[in-house]
């Protein structure tokens, strides 16, 4: 799973919510992927999770590129503890997604296999998300 | 390529982010239009129109500004990322016969080699093209690539009068060898497992698993009764 190997800080606050993506809002490796259409904090095991969904449908054809990088620890404190006594500890890595951003992306294979492995791998993401292809290339 | 679409412009005396906001509401494109040493001048673009327009990459455009004909390109196009909505466009100005250099998509032809994976490293190349006659796309066939075929930019068909401004050893396409089945089944597994994902088998791969069991229990007996 993606996890950064070092941190400046391991307890972070919440990143912003706020906005639209600012990049890689089009699809810059392959020919086809998947595009954010609402803000959404993505876990490094949903990344995981959804690459796994994608390459068992497309099989041995195509290739698969993650654009997105869980390094935002977000904390948790634990059940049925009273309030203070500092900051909780690390939980989970997120990766902070924004509306448009473009996360995964996928070539080699035709277009119909391609729908239905993002499909597929939309159902492992938090947000609603859409298909995109790439623009003024072969299609 | 190169159809000049003709687009009839307002020159616009407003500007900043309430003017534009005004000229979109009217389902108008603010653009700016410069080059050849002139000053920019800022108009806005009738919306639907130039949105067909700019549906092609490199569109060249023919603009009416009160009443003298323009031929500019479209440098760069601002959309919205969700919406499909163009927020701005630059324009460059430039004249019949004149060379631009412009991006063209690579568009590949053809089925490579079974067990083979086509990669495109470098979906455009940059050309030196006249104005007036701007390919859609360059086009290479990769039928029957096999395992280590690197088409470099240098090896691409180029459309006549094109010059190539991207280095001619720059990668465009590369064909490699696809994993093994092994190899993506144990690649996954690891992922699996070190995600904690359980798997549930689908009706095909169990009735795919049955089917080699059932081999392999009829092997058994064989050999048992032999």
């Amino acid at each position: 799973m993606l996890i950064p190997r070092r941190v400046k800080h391991r307890k972070q606050h919440h990143p912003g919510r706020s906005g639209m993506a600012k990049g890689g809002t089009t699809i810059a490796f392959g020919d086809y992927g998947i595009q954010a259409l609402e803000p959404a904090y993505v876990t490094n095991r949903q990344i995981e999770s959804a690459r796994i969904a994608m390459t068992r449908y497309i099989k041995r054809g195509g290739k698969v590129w993650i654009n997105i990088y869980p390094d935002r620890p977000l904390t948790k404190k634990p059940a049925e503890t009273r309030m203070g006594s500092g900051k909780g500890s690390p939980e989970w890595w997120i990766a902070n997604v924004k509306p448009g951003r473009v996360m995964f992306e996928l070539s080699g294979v035709p277009e119909d296999v391609a729908r239905e492995a993002l499909r597929l791998a939309m159902h492992k993401l938090p947000m609603k998300c859409r298909f995109v292809r790439r623009e003024g290339g072969d299609f | 390529m190169s159809d000049v679409t003709k687009l009839v412009a307002e020159q616009r005396t407003q500007f900043g982010k309430g003017a534009a906001r005004k000229i979109r509401r009217d389902h108008k494109i603010p653009a700016v239009m410069y080059g050849h040493g002139t000053a920019p001048v800022h108009i806005a673009l009738p919306g639907h129109e130039t949105m067909l327009a700019l549906k092609h990459t490199n569109a060249l455009l023919t603009l009416v500004i009160d009443g003298e004909e323009h031929l500019a390109l479209a440098k760069d196009v601002q959309r919205d990322p969700i919406k499909p909505v163009i927020e701005h466009v630059d324009l460059v100005v430039v004249r019949k016969g004149e060379k631009v250099t412009v991006e063209v998509s690579v568009h590949l032809e053809g089925d490579a080699a079974p067990e083979t994976v086509v990669t495109t490293v470098m979906g455009t190349v940059e050309l030196e093209v006249e104005a007036t006659d701007i390919p859609e796309n360059v086009t290479h066939s990769i039928e029957g690539a096999q395992v280590g075929t690197q088409v470099l930019a240098s090896d691409l068909q180029l459309p006549a009068g094109a010059t190539l401004v991207t280095d001619p050893e720059a990668l465009v396409v590369n064909v490699t060898q696809q994993v093994t089945a092994e190899e993506l089944e144990a690649d996954l597994e690891e992922a699996e497992g070190e995600a904690g994902i359980e798997r549930e088998e689908s009706g095909e791969e169990a009735a795919a698993g049955a089917a080699t069991d059932g081999e392999g229990a009829a092997e058994a007996k064989d050999s048992d009764q032999s």
